[in-house]
C-alpha cells in the first residue's frame, strides 16, 4: 500500500520538478531517487509490515507474492531509468512528464499485483493503459508513433470494454466484486459467470498480447519511441501477467478444468505465431516485438499450470525477461540503424557491449546458465506437474528452438559480419550493462537465492 | 405519458431521413428515459444519464455527423441484402432480449415507483465514501494521469 501511495505522490512530484528544475539531469536524479524510495519502502514492507498502515477494506491484499513482485518491478524500473533515462530526452521536450507517467504506471502495477476486488483490477489496468497510450504517441512529429498510439488506444479501449462487460456479468451472477467471496464453480454451472470469465480471459490476453489478440503488438511496439517500447514490453507486460494469474487463481481457481484447454490453445497459438513471424523480420526492433509475443506464450504456460511451481516460475520469468530485454533495448536505442545489418561488426567496435548483448540474447533464447533457461525450465516443469497436455511441453520446446534462430542472427551480425556499427557508451553505461549481465547469470545459477526471499 | 414520449421519439430516431434530426430525437428519448429514472427514485442515474448521454455523447454524435457531412450524394447505397442482414441482426437481438426477459423472475413489486431508496444520491454518496472509498480515491490517479496525457498531447512543441 505504501508503494502505491508513494508512486502516485512521486508522479506529482515529477510534474512539479518539470516546472522547478530546468536541468534535465537533475530531473532524472529526482526520478531515480523516487524509484529508490519506492524500492526501499517496499522492501521494508516485505520484512516488517507497512510503515504507514492504511485500511483498504479488503480490496487489496499485500501478501508476500505481491510485495516480492513489486520489488522485482522496482528493481527493473531502477535499471531501466539508469540505462535508458538519458535517451528519453531525445523523444520530446516534456522530459519530466514522461517520468510522471511512468510513476503513475508503477502505481497501476502495484494495484494489479495485489488486487482482491475486480474494481481495483479494472482501475489498475486502466492506470497502466492510459499513460501508455500517451507514451506511445509521445513522439508527436513521427507519423508512425501517432499511428501506433491511435491503434493502441482504439484497440485497448475496446478490450477494456470487454473486460468491463465481463466484470459486470460476474457481478450480476455473484453479487460481489471480491474474488474470495465469489465462489464461482462451487454450484452448478453458472452461465453468466462463465461468460464473464471468458470475456475477462480475452481482454487480459489482449493486454498481454497473446494470440489471437496480438495484432496490435508489432505495430505499437515498432511505432512507439524505442525507450518506451522497452518499458511497455517488459515491466508493464509482466505486471499484467501477475494480475492475470492472480485473477484466474483466486476468482476462477475452481473452474480450472473449464478454462485450462482455452489457455493451452491460446499459449500454443501465441508461441507459434510469435516465433514463426519473428523469423521473417528484418528490423531488430520488430523482431523483439514478436519475440515479446512468444515470451508471452511461455508465460501463459504458468497461467495454464497454476500450481506453486508456476507461481515461483512466473516471478523468475518476469525478472529474467525484463532484465534481458531492457538491456537489449537500451543498446538498440543508441543504434543508428535498427536492422540486423545495423549490428554488423559491433563486437569489434564495442566488445564489452556486444558481450553483454550476447548474454542477454542467450538468456532470452533460454541457453543454460542464464536466467532465461531457468525460467523456461520452471514453466515447462509446472506444466509437466499437471500431468496432462504433454504435447504442450513438446511444442514449447520446439518453439524455443525456433526462437534460437532469430536471436542468434543478432549475435552472428555482431561477431561474424564486417561492418562498423558502434554506439555511444560511457563508462557508467558499460558498468551498468555488466551488472545486468552478472544479475542474469546469478539468477540463472543460483535461483534459490532469489526465491528464498519469497518464503524465508 | 413519459413512456409514450420515449417510444414516439425512439421511432422518430429511426424513421427521420435527416441524421441530424435523428440525433435530436435521440436526445428527446434520453430525456424521457431520465424521467423514468426519476419516477423510480433513481436520482443519480437520471442526472448522469442526462449529463453523459444527452450532453457529452450526443454532442460527439452531432460533431461526427456534421464532420462527415451526410447528404443525398454521399449516402451509402442500401441494397436489399443489407436491409435483410439488418433485419436479421435486429431480430436476433429482439429474440435474445425477449428470451432473457422470459427467464427473469417477476416478484410482486416489479417497480418501486417513488418509494425505493437505493438510487438516492444520499445513499450512493454514503456507499461511495465508506465501502468504496479506496477505489474512489484511486481513480483520482487515473484521472490525473489522463489529464497529464491530454495536456502532453495537446501542447505545442
Amino acid at each position: 500500500m505504501n508503494a502505491l501511495i508513494i508512486s502516485a505522490v512521486f508522479g506529482v512530484v515529477m510534474m512539479f520538478s518539470g516546472i522547478l528544475l530546468k536541468n534535465k539531469s537533475s530531473i532524472r536524479a529526482v526520478a531515480i531517487a523516487g524509484v529508490l524510495v519506492l524500492l526501499s519502502v517496499n522492501i521494508a514492507e516485505m520484512f516488517s509490515g507497512p510503515l504507514l498502515s492504511v485500511s483498504v477494506d479488503g480490496m487489496m491484499r499485500f501478501d508476500r507474492f505481491a510485495l516480492f513482485f513489486n520489488t522485482i518491478v522496482f528493481v527493473c524500473t531502477l535499471i531501466y531509468f539508469l540505462l535508458s533515462g538519458r535517451d528519453m530526452e531525445k523523444v520530446g521536450v516534456e522530459y519530466a512528464e514522461y517520468f510522471a507517467l511512468i510513476f503513475f504506471i508503477l502505481a497501476g502495477t502495484v494495484m494489479v499485483a495485489s488486487f482482491t476486488s475486480l474494481l481495483i483490477l479494472f482501475l489498475g489496468i486502466e492506470i497502466i493503459s492510459i499513460p501508455l497510450y500517451i507514451l506511445t504517441g509521445s513522439d508527436k512529429k513521427n507519423l508512425k508513433s501517432n499511428e501506433a498510439s491511435l491503434k493502441y488506444f482504439l484497440m485497448g479501449a475496446f478490450s477494456t470494454g470487454l473486460m468491463l462487460m465481463g466484470i459486470a456479468l460476474i457481478y450480476g451472477s455473484t453479487g460481489t466484486f471480491d474474488t474470495a467471496l465469489m465462489k464461482i464453480g462451487t454450484q452448478s454451472p453458472d452461465l453468466p459467470a462463465i461468460a464473464g470469465m471468458l470475456l475477462l480471459l480475452f481482454s487480459m490476453s489482449f493486454k498481454v498480447s497473446a494470440a489471437p489478440f496480438h495484432f496490435w503488438t508489432p505495430d505499437v511496439y515498432d511505432g512507439a519511441p524505442t525507450v518506451f517500447t522497452s518499458f511497455m514490453a517488459t515491466i508493464v507486460k509482466v505486471s499484467v501477467f501477475i494480475g492475470f494469474i492472480r485473477l484466474f487463481d483466486e476468482a476462477f481457481g475452481k473452474l480450472h478444468g473449464t478454462w485450462q484447454l482455452w489457455v493451452a490453445v491460446i499459449s500454443a497459438l501465441t508461441l507459434l505465431i510469435g516465433n514463426i513471424t519473428a523469423v521473417f523480420q528484418q528490423s531488430v526492433k520488430r523482431m523483439l516485438a514478436y519475440s515479446s509475443i512468444s515470451q508471452a506464450g511461455f508465460m501463459m504456460l504458468a497461467l495454464f499450470a497454476m500450481n506453486s511451481t508456476a507461481k515461483e516460475g512466473i516471478l523468475i520469468y518476469a525478472l529474467a525477461y525484463s532484465l534481458a530485454s531492457i538491456a537489449i533495448f537500451s543498446v538498440l536505442v543508441r543504434m543508428s540503424d535498427y536492422t540486423f545489418e545495423g549490428f554488423n561488426g559491433l563486437a569489434r567496435q564495442q566488445p564489452l557491449v556486444a558481450a553483454v548483448v550476447t548474454i542477454c540474447i542467450l538468456s532470452l533464447a533460454g541457453i543454460p546458465l542464464t536466467a532465461g533457461f531457468l525460467s523456461k525450465f520452471y514453466m515447462l516443469n509446472a506444466v509437466m506437474l499437471t500431468g496432462k497436455y504433454l504435447w504442450l511441453v513438446i511444442f514449447a520446446v520446439l518453439m524455443a528452438a525456433v526462437s534460437a534462430y532469430y536471436y542468434f542472427r543478432v549475435i552472428q551480425a555482431m561477431y561474424f559480419k564486417d561492418g562498423n556499427a558502434t554506439i555511444e557508451a560511457g563508462t557508467g553505461f558499460k558498468v551498468l550493462l555488466v551488472v545486468v549481465a552478472a544479475l542474469i547469470i546469478l539468477v540463472g545459477t543460483f535461483p534459490s537465492n532469489i526465491l528464498y526471499w519469497l518464503y524465508f | 405519458m413519459l413512456s409514450v414520449v420515449a417510444l414516439f421519439a425512439a421511432l422518430m430516431v429511426i424513421t427521420s431521413k435527416n441524421p441530424v434530426y435523428s440525433v435530436l430525437w435521440l436526445i428527446v428519448t434520453f430525456f424521457a428515459i431520465s424521467g423514468h429514472y426519476i419516477l423510480l427514485n433513481a436520482q443519480f442515474l437520471a442526472i448522469v444519464n442526462i449529463i453523459v448521454y444527452a450532453g457529452a455523447i450526443m454532442v460527439l454524435f452531432l460533431f461526427v455527423i456534421m464532420l462527415i457531412n451526410l447528404n443525398k450524394e454521399s449516402e451509402p447505397s442500401r441494397n436489399r441484402w443489407v436491409k435483410m442482414a439488418g433485419a436479421v441482426a435486429g431480430g436476433c437481438l429482439l429474440l435474445v432480449i425477449v428470451a432473457a426477459l422470459k427467464n427473469t423472475e417477476f416478484n410482486d413489486k416489479s417497480a418501486e415507483v417513488v418509494s425505493g431508496d437505493i438510487g438516492l444520491i444520499k445513499n450512493l454518496g454514503k456507499e461511495l465514501f465508506t465501502t468504496f472509498v479506496v477505489p474512489f480515491e484511486i481513480s483520482s490517479i487515473l484521472f490525473l494521469s489522463a489529464m497529464v496525457g491530454a495536456v502532453l498531447m495537446g501542447k505545442k512543441d
